[in-house]
């Protein structure tokens, strides 16, 4: 893919409405990554997100010519999948496994990383890829909607006002289950930490 | 010790790091055009269609001035027919409040009655000559005082007493 910057997301999707296929793979250049980080942190399965990743460009493409642009391109995508993905997670049910052998790599070469194991565990040498299989476990037990919330405060950075848009709820619920959200993330951390 | 909320967030925040391999998001936009193309020749041109078209509705709002407008039109609409100005058709002949006038009786200077369909001889005949009822207000037994000194009753027998 070349380098040029891309146009902003308004024109992108105004020459996708106009039938300029390419512009639209713009818009999948400047939010796939997001999308991905999105849906995986929901699902913690690579395969899975992978069809969602493609399911919902896919539709956000059928659906373009109905966007009006009252919301920002970027809350209208990420709220079709966060909408997909709880779907996909609610007929799922419990019927899951993690995948997350070829994406810990990174992770765990991490300066933060290491920093924070090693200041936490002075005493026992605790195993890296266990404490972040644990707390991809510690975010499974979370129902999807708080872990919908988590993902994208948490791990992607968004403000709650953007949260908020997205899921159509309120900020101040939006702030609500962070909070017992945390909770549940720290009760379940701290189990396994007095092993 | 506690896992603090710092410390949480901190361990959260790697999670960014999770991504897939080099090359996976040019691969699978390569992947979404296949589907893409497969799509197009696998769909009629009246499901394309009707897809738009659902799309279409799904993003169509009600504006929110159309509200003001209904509840105006509402509001207009039922003073006028409240007001008698205007009814609809068929209703003005039958409805009881048409049909409601001020009848002339021999017996009772003047009443209410219905006109129409209702044949009030057959109420007259069995009706008792009309008297005049005149209400009488007198102290009811149980209020008169039974002690009265200086003009001021000291006490009474209450009604509801056994």
């Amino acid at each position: 893919m070349d380098d040029q910057p891309l146009p902003d997301d308004e024109t992108l999707v105004r020459q996708t409405q106009g039938g300029d296929t390419h512009a639209f793979d713009g818009l999948w250049q400047k939010y796939s990554p997001r999308i991905y980080s999105l849906i995986y942190n929901m699902t913690a399965n690579h395969e899975d997100t992978n069809d969602l990743l493609l399911e919902v460009f896919a539709k956000a493409y059928r659906s373009i010519n109905g966007f009006r642009g009252k919301s920002s391109f970027y809350t209208w995508i990420h709220a079709i999948a966060v909408n997909m993905t709880i779907n996909f997670l609610k007929k799922r049910g419990r019927r899951f496994q993690m995948s997350l052998d070829d994406l810990d790599t990174n992770i765990q070469n991490a300066k933060e990383f290491i920093d924070l194991t090693a200041v936490r565990t002075p005493v026992r040498e605790v195993d890296l890829s266990e404490l972040q299989q644990r707390l991809n476990e510690a975010m499974m037990k979370l129902s999807v909607e708080h872990r919908a919330v988590v993902t994208m405060f948490d791990i992607q950075g968004m403000p709650h006002a953007d949260i908020a848009k997205i899921l159509g709820i309120p900020e101040a619920t939006v702030r609500s289950r962070l909070f017992y959200a945390h909770r549940q993330l720290q009760n379940y951390l701290e189990e396994f930490r007095k092993r | 010790m506690m896992l603090d909320e710092q410390d949480l967030q901190k361990l959260l925040r790697l999670k960014r790091l999770e991504q897939p391999p080099p090359g996976y998001f040019d691969r699978a936009l390569n992947e979404f055009h296949r589907r893409q193309r497969e799509e197009l020749l696998r769909r009629s041109a009246l499901q394309i269609w009707l897809d738009r078209f659902v799309s279409g509705l799904w993003s169509f709002r009600v504006p929110n001035y159309a509200y003001g407008v209904a509840f105006g039109i509402f509001v207009i609409a039922a003073s006028i027919i409240g007001s008698g100005v205007w009814a609809p058709a068929g209703v003005t002949t039958n409805s009881p409040a048409a049909q409601t006038r001020v009848v002339k009786t021999d017996n009772s200077p003047s009443r209410l009655a219905l006109s129409g369909d209702l044949d009030w001889s057959k109420f007259e005949r069995r009706s008792a000559p009309v008297s005049r009822v005149v209400p009488a207000l007198q102290p009811s037994q149980s209020a008169i005082p039974r002690y009265v000194i200086d003009g001021r009753p000291l006490s009474h027998e209450a009604s509801f007493s056994f």
